[in-house]
C-alpha cells in the first residue's frame, strides 16, 4: 500500500509542474499589465516602464516561465505584487476557510447523498425512487447564486435563525489559531459559544454549495446499487436469508459504493471551483473571492499561487481518494498487491 | 436558599445591562484597500486608512482643503520653494513626536517606492530637495512650478520611521511589514494582530491624537471594518443590523429599500466623480469630430441618468465636476437629439468616416452601470446607422490597452475619481496631450492650444490665473468634443441610524472616525 501510495504521489508531481507552467502562460498572456495599476493614474509611459522593469515584467515570457518554476521549486511563491506580503501567508488565511467550507459541504453530500442513492435504488421506480430523481435534477439544475440569496432571504431575513455572512460573529472575533478552520479551533480552545456560531455560520454556504454534490452522488449510488442488485452473490444473499436491510448496507451498498468514492474526488474539484460564487454572496474569506480579487487587480503572482495551491489540495484528495477506493475494495487492493 | 439566591443573582446579571457596558463597535462595510502601506497605493479604499490611521499636512474636509498637521504653509513668488510648519506636539502611536525629519522620511520614501501616491510628486520632486529646517519645518524646493502642489499633499500620510526601521529589509523602506503593520499618529490605531487584507482591519481610538477629542464626548472606541464583496448581501447585512455601513455606491434601486427600513438610511452627497464614454481620438472614425459629436448626441442623458439610475446622479456638461472651479460659465450640456445625431454622421459619412464598421467598446463587466450605458446606447445609436459591439473587460485589462493610441478600444466607460480637488486632476490629465498612454488620457485628444493653456495652469499658483485657464482650455475641449461626459457621481452610502456625525468628502468617500459617533 505504502509503495502504492507514493507512486500516486509521483505520478501527481509532473502533473503539477504542467500545471505552473500552463497557467503562468495563460495568466501571463492576458493582456493586463499590473505595472499600470501599480503606476497610479497620473503615472507617465516611463514612469510604468520603470516600474515593469523592477519587477522583472520587462523580460521575455520564456525567461520569467523559468524563474517562476524555479522559485516555486523553492518553495517560494514570492508577493502579491498589490500588498506586498508573501503570497503564502495571504493565502494561509484562506485556504483554511475554503477548506473548512468545501469539506463540510462533501460531508453533506456524501452523508445525505448516499442513504437517498441506496433508498431510491431499493424502491426502484417507487415513489421514493421518484422524489430522490426530483431533487437530483433540481439539485443539478438550480443556480448556486439564486439558492443561495434565496436562503438568505428565507432563513437570515425573514425567520432569523442563521446568520446572513461571514464565518463568525463580529462581537466574537476570531478563535485562537491553530488549524485556521473556525469549528474545529474553537473545539480545540474548548470554547463552545465560539463552535456553535461558527456551525451556523457554515450551514447556508454549505448547503448551497453541497446541493450539485449532493446530487451527483445520490445518482451515482442509485445507479451503482441497481447494478450490484442484479449481480449473482445478491440472488444467493437473499436465497440464504439475510434480511433485506442487511443485504443492502453490508453487502450490496460496499460493491456499489467504489463508483461513489471516485465521484467524491471529481466532486472535490468541482465544489472548490463552486466555491467561488458561494464564498461572494456569503461573504465569506476563502480563497474564491481572494482569486477574484486578484483577477481583477491583475495581481498576477496571488493567481498563479492560488491555481497551485488548489492543485495540490486537488491532487492530496485524489491520492486519498484512491486510498479508500483499496481499503473499501478488496479487488482494488488484490490488484495493487 | 442559598442556592436559588445564586441563580437569581446569575439571572439578574444577564438580565440587566451593566453600568458602563461596553459600547458596541462600529461595524465599517465599506471596501478595504490591498495594504496598509498609504505610500504603495492610492484608491478610493485607501481613503479610509489614510483618513484614520494616518495624518497629513493637509487634509479635505469636505470639498476644502484645511491644514492638518502643518499648521501653515508659504510659497514663493516663483512658485519653487514650499514651505510647512508643522504643529507642535503631534504624537505618533508610539508616543514619540512626530518632526520635521520625519515628513523628510515620508516624502522620501514615497519618491523611493515610486508607487501610484508617487505619481503626483515625482514629475516636480526629487527625493534631496525635501528637507527639514528646523524641528517643525520641512521646505520642498520643485523643479518646476506646479500649482495642485498644495491640493495633492493630503495624499502623502506622514510615517513614524523609528517603528519600521527594524523591519527594513533589502532596502525595501519596510514595505514588506507596512503592507499590514501602523505607522500612523491617526485618531484610530490599527490592530495588527486582526488583521487580513481586504477581509478584516480593526481599529481602536487614540486617545492622544493632536486633535483631541473635545468635538466629539461620545466618540466610538473601537471600530471594525468588515467589506462585503457582494451588493446584496451588503445590502441585507446593512438592513438586519450586522452591519453600520455599506460602501458609498450603493445601486440606485436599492435607496428606496435602504430609506424604508427603519434601523437605516441613506446619505447622498455630490459627490466629484464624473462618469464618461471615452472616445480615441486617434483612431478612425473618432478623428472625425462630426463623428464625436454625432456619438455626444446619440445618448440619452436623461432616461439614463433619470430612469436608469432614478435621478440619483447630476448631470455632468464637461470634463471637470460640476461643483468644481475652473468651468467657463454657462457651459449647457451636450442634448441627446438623434435627428442632430444623424446629421453629423451622415456628414461624416460623406467625407469618409468608416462608420460601417462595429465600433468596440469595452465595458468592466463587475461594474453593472458599465454595462447599462453600453446596452443603452448600443439601441440608440443603431437608430443612426451604427453598430455598437460591447465588449466585456476588467479596469486592469483596460487601463493595459490604453499604454499605445492602436491599442486602445474605440471606446471605453469609466469614472473619473477625485485624487485630489483640483482640475489638474482632470481636465488637466485627460486632455493635456503630455499624459498620452496613461488611462485618464486614453481619448488620446490632441490639441496644443489646450496643451499651452493647461500647462500654463498647472505652472501657476495664482488662483485666479489658473481658473482662468482651465475655463478656456475647458471650452475648446468642450466644442471638440473628445468624450461623453454623462453625470456627476452622488455618492450613495447605506447607514445604520446609530450612526452620527458621518461626514463625506469628494476624496475617497469620506468616512473620518473621530467626528463620528453612536447613538445607542
Amino acid at each position: 500500500m505504502a509503495r502504492y501510495v507514493l507512486r500516486r504521489i509521483l505520478l501527481a508531481l509532473p502533473a503539477l509542474l504542467g500545471l505552473v507552467l500552463l497557467t503562468f502562460v495563460l495568466v501571463r498572456v492576458v493582456p493586463a499589465d499590473p505595472a499600470a495599476m501599480l503606476a497610479g493614474d497620473a503615472a507617465t509611459p516611463a514612469q510604468i516602464a520603470e516600474i515593469r522593469a523592477r519587477y522583472g515584467l520587462d523580460q521575455p515570457l520564456w525567461q520569467q516561465a523559468v524563474t517562476h518554476v524555479r522559485q516555486v521549486l523553492t518553495g517560494d511563491l514570492g508577493s502579491s505584487i498589490f500588498s506586498g506580503r508573501p503570497v503564502v501567508e495571504e493565502i494561509g488565511f484562506r485556504l483554511p476557510a475554503t477548506l473548512e467550507l468545501t469539506f463540510v459541504a462533501l460531508l453533506l453530500s456524501v452523508v445525505l447523498g448516499v442513504p437517498l442513492g441506496l433508498l431510491a435504488a431499493l424502491d426502484h421506480n417507487g415513489p421514493v425512487d421518484q422524489i430522490v430523481r426530483l431533487l437530483s435534477v433540481g439539485g443539478l439544475a438550480i443556480a448556486g447564486f439564486w439558492l443561495a440569496i434565496m436562503l438568505q432571504l428565507v432563513f437570515s431575513m425573514e425567520l432569523d435563525l442563521l446568520p446572513l455572512r461571514g464565518r463568525m460573529d463580529v462581537a466574537l472575533g476570531n478563535p485562537p489559531r491553530f488549524s485556521g478552520l473556525f469549528l474545529l479551533d474553537s473545539l480545540l480552545a474548548g470554547r463552545f459559544d465560539m463552535a456553535g456560531n461558527a456551525l451556523k455560520h457554515l450551514v447556508l454556504p454549505a448547503v448551497t454549495l453541497c446541493l450539485p454534490g449532493l446530487a451527483s452522488i445520490a445518482r451515482f449510488t442509485r445507479s451503482g446499487v441497481l447494478e450490484t442488485l442484479q449481480k449473482d452473490f445478491v440472488l444467493y444473499a437473499r436465497a440464504a436469508g439475510y434480511s433485506p436491510f442487511r443485504l443492502a448496507t453490508i453487502y450490496v451498498l460496499r460493491n456499489a459504493v467504489t463508483v461513489t468514492v471516485t465521484q467524491v474526488g471529481l466532486l472535490f474539484g468541482a465544489l472548490i471551483s463552486g466555491a467561488v460564487a458561494v464564498e461572494a454572496i456569503f461573504d465569506w474569506p476563502g480563497l474564491g473571492t481572494y482569486a477574484v480579487q486578484a483577477i481583477l487587480a491583475a495581481d498576477y503572482k496571488a493567481l498563479l499561487a492560488v491555481t497551485l495551491v488548489v492543485g495540490v489540495v486537488y491532487a492530496v484528495v485524489n491520492v486519498l481518494v484512491d486510498v479508500v477506493q483499496a481499503l473499501v475494495d478488496p479487488r482494488v487492493a488484490e490488484q495493487l498487491k | 436558599m442559598r442556592l436559588f439566591a445564586t441563580l437569581l443573582a446569575a439571572l439578574m446579571l444577564f438580565a440587566t445591562p451593566q453600568a458602563g457596558a461596553q459600547q458596541r463597535p462600529l461595524v465599517w462595510g465599506d471596501t478595504l484597500p490591498a495594504t496598509l502601506d498609504m505610500h504603495a497605493v492610492f484608491d478610493v479604499p485607501s481613503q479610509f486608512v489614510l483618513l484614520n490611521a494616518y495624518d497629513g499636512l493637509y487634509r479635505y474636509q469636505g470639498n476644502d482643503l484645511v491644514p492638518w498637521a502643518a499648521e501653515s504653509h508659504t510659497v514663493s513668488a516663483d512658485g519653487l520653494t514650499w514651505e510647512f510648519k508643522l504643529r507642535p506636539g503631534i504624537r505618533f502611536h508610539d508616543g514619540s513626536t512626530m518632526t520635521a525629519a520625519d515628513v523628510v522620511y515620508s516624502f522620501q520614501r514615497l519618491l523611493a517606492l515610486k508607487r501610484a501616491p508617487a505619481a503626483a510628486f515625482t514629475p516636480v520632486l526629487t527625493p534631496e530637495n525635501v528637507t527639514a529646517v528646523d524641528e517643525r519645518t520641512v521646505r520642498f524646493v520643485l523643479s518646476q512650478s506646479y500649482g495642485p502642489f498644495l491640493a495633492a499633499m493630503p495624499i502623502v500620510a506622514i510615517l513614524n520611521p523609528r517603528v519600521i526601521a527594524p523591519h527594513v529589509k533589502n532596502n525595501d523602506w519596510g514595505a514588506e511589514w507596512m503592507a499590514a503593520n501602523d505607522a500612523g499618529s491617526g485618531a484610530y490605531v490599527v490592530n495588527p494582530a486582526n488583521y487580513q487584507a481586504r477581509v478584516s482591519l480593526d481599529m481602536a481610538r487614540f486617545p492622544d491624537h493632536f486633535m483631541g477629542w473635545a468635538h466629539n464626548p461620545r466618540a466610538i472606541d473601537q471600530v471594525r471594518s468588515r467589506p462585503v464583496m457582494e451588493t446584496s448581501t451588503r445590502v441585507l447585512s446593512l438592513m438586519r443590523g450586522e452591519l453600520d455601513s455599506t460602501d458609498s455606491y450603493l445601486p440606485t434601486d436599492q435607496v428606496e429599500r435602504v430609506d424604508r427600513n427603519p434601523r437605516t438610511r441613506v446619505a447622498q452627497d455630490q459627490s466629484m466623480r464624473v462618469f464618461l464614454l471615452r472616445m480615441n481620438n486617434r483612431k478612425a472614425p473618432f478623428d472625425n469630430l462630426d463623428v464625436r459629436l454625432c456619438f455626444a448626441h446619440a445618448f440619452n442623458y436623461e432616461g439614463f441618468n433619470n430612469i436608469i439610475l432614478k435621478g440619483l446622479v447630476v448631470r455632468n456638461a464637461g470634463p471637470n465636476p460640476n461643483n468644481l472651479w475652473g468651468n467657463p460659465a454657462g457651459m449647457e450640456p451636450y442634448k441627446f437629439d438623434l435627428a442632430l445625431a444623424r446629421q453629423h454622421c451622415d456628414r461624416a459619412r460623406a467625407a469618409g468616416a468608416p462608420l460601417g464598421r462595429d465600433i468596440e467598446i469595452h465595458v468592466q463587466t463587475e461594474l453593472e452601470q458599465t454595462v447599462q450605458a453600453a446596452q443603452m446606447f448600443q439601441a440608440d445609436l443603431r437608430r443612426v446607422g451604427v453598430n455598437l459591439k460591447i465588449v466585456p473587460n476588467t479596469f486592469a485589462g483596460i487601463v493595459t490597452a490604453t499604454a499605445a493610441a492602436n491599442t486602445t478600444p474605440d471606446m471605453w466607460v469609466h469614472w473619473v475619481s477625485a485624487y485630489f480637488i483640483d482640475p489638474e486632476n482632470w481636465v488637466g490629465q485627460m486632455y493635456d496631450s503630455r499624459f498620452h498612454g496613461t488611462w485618464k488620457a486614453s481619448s488620446w485628444y490632441s490639441n496644443a492650444e489646450v496643451d499651452s493653456l493647461l500647462t500654463r495652469a498647472r505652472t501657476s499658483v495664482v488662483q485666479a490665473e489658473r481658473q482662468e485657464l482651465y475655463a478656456a482650455a475647458t471650452t475648446i475641449i468642450f466644442r471638440e468634443s473628445p468624450d461623453i461626459w454623462v453625470y456627476n457621481t452622488v455618492n450613495l452610502r447605506g447607514l445604520s441610524r446609530r450612526v452620527q456625525g458621518y461626514s463625506f468628502s469628494p476624496v475617497g468617500s469620506g468616512g473620518e472616525l473621530r467626528l463620528m459617533s453612536l447613538s445607542e
